[in-house]
């Protein structure tokens, strides 16, 4: 994703720099044996609001499959983390 | 001397750059979608098989059932075109571009540089290069350098004196004149079917017969035009493309897009405080074709809302979701002077203050120090590919 001068210019295009908003970051996250979240970058899990899956591209050589888990910390801070099961390992986004 | 450089074919030529086989068999450029069904160039096999350019395309297809259609690739043909220009100017000689394949090159100011007018002109031709097939005419006039070049073998230089211009033209077909079909099958009744045969006609019953442009092409047809070559200024390299993450054929979000690149283009450097006078907004379109428009507005000017307002309403022809978009100013005006207000609108200075802040953080944060969030898949289940973030440097 990005924005970027014409590969194929008429004349030659600038290359810019736009990313993508709300990318995910890596998290560490420990797991119950269910694969619910229990601490989320060392912070342990107060509150499991809500749980979600996202399936996507199947048809496509990029598919996605993640499990989404919108949790509240110890500390009350509100986070959104998922299990990458394409890629394997844990991120967290703002959904 | 005038010299005429042609590219018979020229939008098929580039459409075919990718697949050079196709050259060889049957094939034609296929009209746009919503437009009338009427083929472009075709290929000298075609030819041979009976097809022709400007043929209906059902007539085409029972002419040559084997008839392959090539998808049209204006953004293409365009970029084509421009390195084609450019290449000539970075030779040193003075380019007016007529039309895609088509350009008018004064030669007087080169002539010396490359030891005479053939010397000259065949720098010209290896400018363009010989995968083009481009031909070459030279003469006193427009015209005649026209239909010396539509006259020449690809790569062959013909240059006609202005004493023999006459007798040059004299057998040459109607169909080389600016005039419609339906003036030519007017004339082509009366018996009249070559240049010279226009030419040796009264103007004045010319002109009460076919209007202005049979008299325009009678002025042609006996060299009286006098018109020179008008270079063009090479323009200034700016061009501002979005690549989306997912094809867009949403008109909101494409506006979004679009004013997003606006504001970029806008604060190029490059573009000097000139006013732009003509746009170009381009797309590469999801299963690989392109589109392009160009706009010229009413008038020179810089204003982000104006332009939108003129460009946005072309988004809403785009034949399938977009790849990437893309604007690029075709035409820039000189500076001008510009008369200001006395008294300024309610809101100027807040928005002079803030555009003074935004400036600081730049200053100090660097390029992309400020963002505009541009929501191109709003709609996404994955919250990455929603929206972009992209770099405001005006």
């Amino acid at each position: 994703m990005r924005a970027a001068g014409a590969g194929q210019p008429v004349s030659a295009a600038r290359r810019g720099a736009a990313r993508a908003l709300n990318e995910p970051r890596a998290a560490l996250v420990e797991a119950e044996f269910d694969g619910t979240p229990r601490a989320v970058d060392r912070e342990a899990v107060a509150l499991l609001r809500e749980e979600w899956r996202v399936v996507d591209r199947w048809w496509t050589e990029a598919p996605v499959s993640r499990r989404y888990f919108d949790v509240v910390l110890e500390s009350g801070r509100n986070v959104v983390v998922f299990r990458d099961d394409e890629a394997g390992g844990w991120f967290s986004q703002r959904a | 001397m005038i010299a005429c450089i042609l590219v018979p074919g020229f939008e098929l030529r580039a459409a075919l750059r990718e697949r050079p086989r196709l050259s060889l068999a049957p094939a034609a450029l296929a009209p746009l979608p919503g437009t009338e069904q009427l083929l472009g160039p075709v290929t000298a096999a075609a030819e041979a098989a009976g097809v022709r350019p400007g043929m209906r395309l059902g007539e085409a297809l029972a002419t040559c059932p084997t008839l392959l259609l090539v998808e049209q690739d204006p953004a293409a043909a365009e970029e084509a075109w421009e390195q084609i220009v450019r290449r000539l100017e970075e030779n040193g000689f003075a380019v007016e571009p007529v039309e895609l394949g088509c350009l008018y090159l004064e030669t007087r100011g080169v002539e010396r540089l490359y030891g005479g007018l053939q010397p000259a002109l065949e720098r010209a031709l290896a400018a363009v290069g010989s995968a083009w097939d481009p031909r070459a005419g030279a003469a006193g006039r427009r015209f005649a350098a026209l239909a010396a070049a539509s006259v020449a073998r690809p790569g062959q230089i013909l240059v006609v004196s202005d004493e023999h211009a006459p007798q040059f033209l004299a057998p040459l077909p109607l169909s080389l004149l600016p005039l419609d079909e339906e003036r030519r099958e007017e004339l082509a009744e009366l018996g009249v079917r070559r240049v010279g045969e226009l030419a040796g006609l009264p103007g004045a019953a010319v002109a009460e017969r076919l209007g202005p442009d049979g008299r325009r092409a009678w002025s042609l047809a006996r060299g009286e035009e006098r018109s020179r070559v008008h270079a063009r200024r090479p323009p200034a390299d700016i061009v501002e493309r979005l690549e989306f993450p997912e094809p867009v054929g949403n008109e909101l979000t494409l506006r979004r897009a679009l004013g997003a690149l606006l504001d970029r283009m806008l604060a190029r450097p490059e573009r000097g405080g000139r006013e732009i006078r003509k746009l170009a907004l381009a797309a590469r379109l999801v299963g690989g074709g392109s589109w392009r428009r160009t706009v010229t507005l009413r008038e020179p000017n810089a204003d982000q809302l104006r332009i939108r307002a003129a460009l946005a309403p072309k988004l809403a022809e785009l034949p399938a979701p977009a790849v990437w978009l893309a604007v690029e100013p075709v035409e820039l005006a000189e500076s001008t002077g510009r008369q200001l207000e006395l008294v300024k609108p309610d809101g100027m200075e807040l928005e002079a203050r803030l555009r003074e802040g935004l400036r600081q953080v730049r200053a100090s944060a660097g390029a992309g120090g400020v963002c505009t969030v541009v929501e191109v898949a709003p709609w996404s289940r994955l919250p990455e590919q929603r929206a972009l973030l992209v770099p405001r440097e005006g």
